[in-house]
């Protein structure tokens, strides 16, 4: 009160005190005038302090996955109410104006491009209570596909991208490219002549990317680009040669742990561009048949490369979509992974035990070329590998325990290959031609062109069917997912597979009983790697491999990679269902 | 100049091919000239970006395998050397080394069963050598059974 009082008495003195009278109206005049912009604003202010009748709720589809960007309508026959557009997770709020009497009958309707149309009217009751609490939650409303011409160009459009790039017609960023570039010239060329045609727009598509996935791989390919150049891999298989002592079937299951534990930190194809050289040479030096040594190594790749969140791609995919960890991965797959190697081992020394034994009856052993292998066989930058090692140690933990502060991997993949940047100081020309571009555009154009089938309700449908196939039955979902996955692998390349799956994962997870642990996540993670080993277009590290081989003379074939790799995927595949089952 | 040119891959296709080297060198006494062509096409399909790491490698293999060829004719009293070329198209640098060395001899392999990538048909192989022998003046010979 006395507060209030001196400042009354303040105010009258700034006016009174004034000598001249004479000035006092225009002053007041000014002070009303600077006054004034703070007047209105508070009327604003009160007017929308005032209680607003509020609406909210939810649009999900018919898979009970939230809808976003829907357009909802609040309205009283030809009044509009409010207006408002669905967020990420589906919900939405409505404002109605503060004051203005709330009408008897009120209806919401929800409008979405390629979902029927709903509207859903509030009852009597329902409009009653808001009247009294100001506050309404109204029941989910679900909206109901609708299949537009648009939904079958994306379809048609998504498999011929997947058919150019299986049949090897098209470089598979450029057959990604094809697929969005089609699906942008249709939904902005097409949809303006027929509605049905739309698809998604640009800045839709944008919203599919998952750039936690590209910013990820663009890290740890950095810092593979600093480890290649160091010879460790070339060092690293000489080492294995003279650990073995020349007894081949030794020199096998070093070869494959020593790939299979790279492969979990570094991506297959790196590993295997690095370590095939270096195994002919192993190979042509003990005079054996070079693939009975590559075989092993790079479906030992496959297998291990998942041990990992950043082994491989589609393990990256997966942890990020379904929110999968680095110890999530290490804990829940690491050990059937073991499992998987130990039945791999056994079935390659069966499978070559002529070859190898052939060799040491021989005894082809040639005494230039390990005298050359041992020369080439050392480490060519050794500063360099220390600190690659120094960081990659510090990354590992940071992926570990980044976990428990939301640290997320690809901030740790950016900020370790920065860190090796800056204390290295490579050529930096060197190093972002080192990143592997156009893998990057690859993963961006799939998003997109996933999101497309996602959009137009392919991705729905498909999870719907697979959803009433399997039930409620986890035992049988997780058997669909892994073998389904397995087999296709083999003939679809598995990144967009992988990609693609996700969602129906994704689905079955949140409405299979028991599904919430992300087993099936796990189940797609076995089964998209393992089932690169069921044929030579399996896995890209399959195919440099081949690549590379041919160019030495040994040429893997289709044939017989089928041959050797598919009882390897059955064998790998099926000791890793075991795991997952008792894990789970 | 002269000497006998051997293209060789590495591997059992390439023996009887040079086995057949080392045959024709020992009636002629020239030496052989093992030729490996680095070709890194394969890259475009997988990882062009790791082109720069891999390309010393594969050179590194292809030294590896024109090693082991050279120690196999030396073993045999021959003198033989190694080249390696960097090329998409063998045939284009089978001839442009024979023309470099003015090469007497050129042995060419033939398939010897399943096809494969980047392997000629018989009827290839008798066009191409006809082609070798119009371009270069050199003679082409090729192995019979496995050159031994």
């Amino acid at each position: 009160m006395g507060r209030h009082r001196l400042s009354v008495i303040r105010k009258q003195s700034l006016v009174s005190g004034l000598p001249l009278p004479a000035f006092r109206l225009p002053l007041l005049a000014l002070l009303l005038l600077l006054a004034w912009p703070w007047v209105t604003m508070n009327e604003v202010w009160a007017q929308e302090t005032a209680v607003s009748p509020l609406l909210t709720g939810r649009i999900r589809d018919a898979q009970e996955q939230p809808i976003f960007d829907a357009q909802i309508t609040a309205y009283s026959g030809a009044e509009v109410l409010a207006e408002g557009v669905s967020q990420e997770d589906g919900r939405y709020t409505l404002l109605l104006v503060a004051g203005d009497p709330i009408p008897d009958q009120i209806s919401i309707r929800v409008e979405r491009r390629h979902f029927r149309e709903t509207t859903y009217e509030l009852p009597n009751r329902a409009i009653e209570s808001l009247r009294q609490s100001n506050l309404l939650h109204t029941p989910i409303i679900t909206l109901e596909r609708r299949i537009t011409p648009g939904f079958w160009i994306a379809t048609l459009i998504f498999v011929g991208m997947l058919a150019l790039i299986a049949l090897g017609k098209l470089h598979n960023t450029l057959a990604a490219l094809l697929g969005t570039s089609l699906i942008f010239a249709v939904s902005y060329l097409g949809a303006p002549l027929y509605e049905g045609l739309y698809i998604f727009h640009f800045e839709d598509a944008l919203r599919y990317i998952d750039w936690n996935v590209i910013f990820l791989i663009m890290g740890m390919m950095i810092v593979i680009a600093v480890v290649e150049r160091t010879g460790v891999f070339q060092w690293t298989a000489y080492m294995a040669y003279r650990l073995s002592g020349g007894r081949t079937w030794l020199l096998v299951i070093i070869l494959m742990i020593v790939t299979g534990v790279a492969s979990a930190f570094l991506d297959n194809v790196t590993t295997m561009l690095l370590m095939t050289p270096v195994t002919i040479r192993i190979a042509l030096s003990l005079g054996i048949n070079p693939l009975a040594l590559l075989m092993p190594e790079v479906m030992a790749s496959n297998v291990v490369g998942i041990s990992t969140l950043v082994g491989t791609p589609t393990n990256i995919l997966i942890g990020s979509y379904g929110e999968i960890g680095f110890n999530d991965f290490l804990v829940n797959l690491t050990p059937g992974v073991v499992l998987a190697l130990v039945g791999l081992i056994a079935y390659n020394l069966y499978i070559y035990r002529h070859d190898l034994q052939l060799s040491s009856a021989k005894g082809s052993v040639s005494e230039v070329l390990l005298q050359r292998l041992a020369e080439r066989g050392r480490i060519t930058e050794p500063e360099h590998l220390k600190k690659a090692g120094v960081v990659g140690a510090g990354m590992i933990l940071l992926f570990v325990l980044g976990e428990k502060v939301d640290l997320l991997p690809a901030v740790t993949a950016v900020m370790g290959a920065t860190a090796l940047l800056v204390w290295i100081k490579p050529d930096i020309e060197e190093m972002i031609e080192a990143v592997d571009w156009t893998t990057l555009v690859f993963f961006m154009a799939l998003f997109i062109s996933v999101g497309a089938i996602q959009e137009v309700g392919l991705i729905s449908f498909i999870a719907s069917g697979i959803g009433q196939l399997v039930g409620d039955n986890l035992t049988l979902a997780m058997l669909a997912v892994i073998w389904l996955s397995a087999v296709l692998s083999t003939v679809i390349a598995n990144i967009p597979f992988t990609a693609a799956m996700l969602p129906v994962i994704g689905f079955l997870s949140a409405n299979i009983p028991g599904a919430d642990s992300k087993v099936l996540f796990y189940c797609l993670s076995v089964g998209s790697a393992m089932g690169g080993n069921g044929s030579l277009i399996g896995a890209s590290a399959n195919m440099v491999t081949a690549g590379i081989a041919e160019r030495a003379g040994s040429s893997i074939t289709y044939m017989y990679f089928l041959k050797k790799g598919f009882p390897a995927l059955v064998i790998t595949v099926s000791l890793a269902t075991i795991w997952l089952f008792i894990r789970f | 100049m002269s000497g006998i040119i051997c293209a060789i891959r590495g591997g059992a296709s390439s023996q009887p091919t040079i086995n057949q080297a080392i045959l024709t060198a020992n009636e002629t006494k020239l030496p052989i000239y093992f030729l490996y062509v680095l070709n890194l096409d394969f890259l475009k399909k997988a990882s062009q970006s790791r082109t720069h790491t891999i390309s010393e490698e594969m050179q590194e293999l292809g030294e590896f395998i024109l090693l082991a060829a050279q120690a196999q004719a030396e073993r045999q009293g021959m003198i033989a050397n190694g080249v390696i070329r960097e090329g998409h198209i063998i045939g284009d640098e089978i001839i442009g080394l024979c023309r470099e060395l003015t090469a007497d001899y050129v042995i060419l392999g033939r398939p010897l069963a399943a096809k494969a990538e980047n392997i000629f048909t018989h009827e290839q192989i008798d066009q191409f050598g006809r082609h070798i022998e119009q371009e270069t003046g050199a003679r082409v010979i090729y192995p019979t059974g496995d050159g031994t």
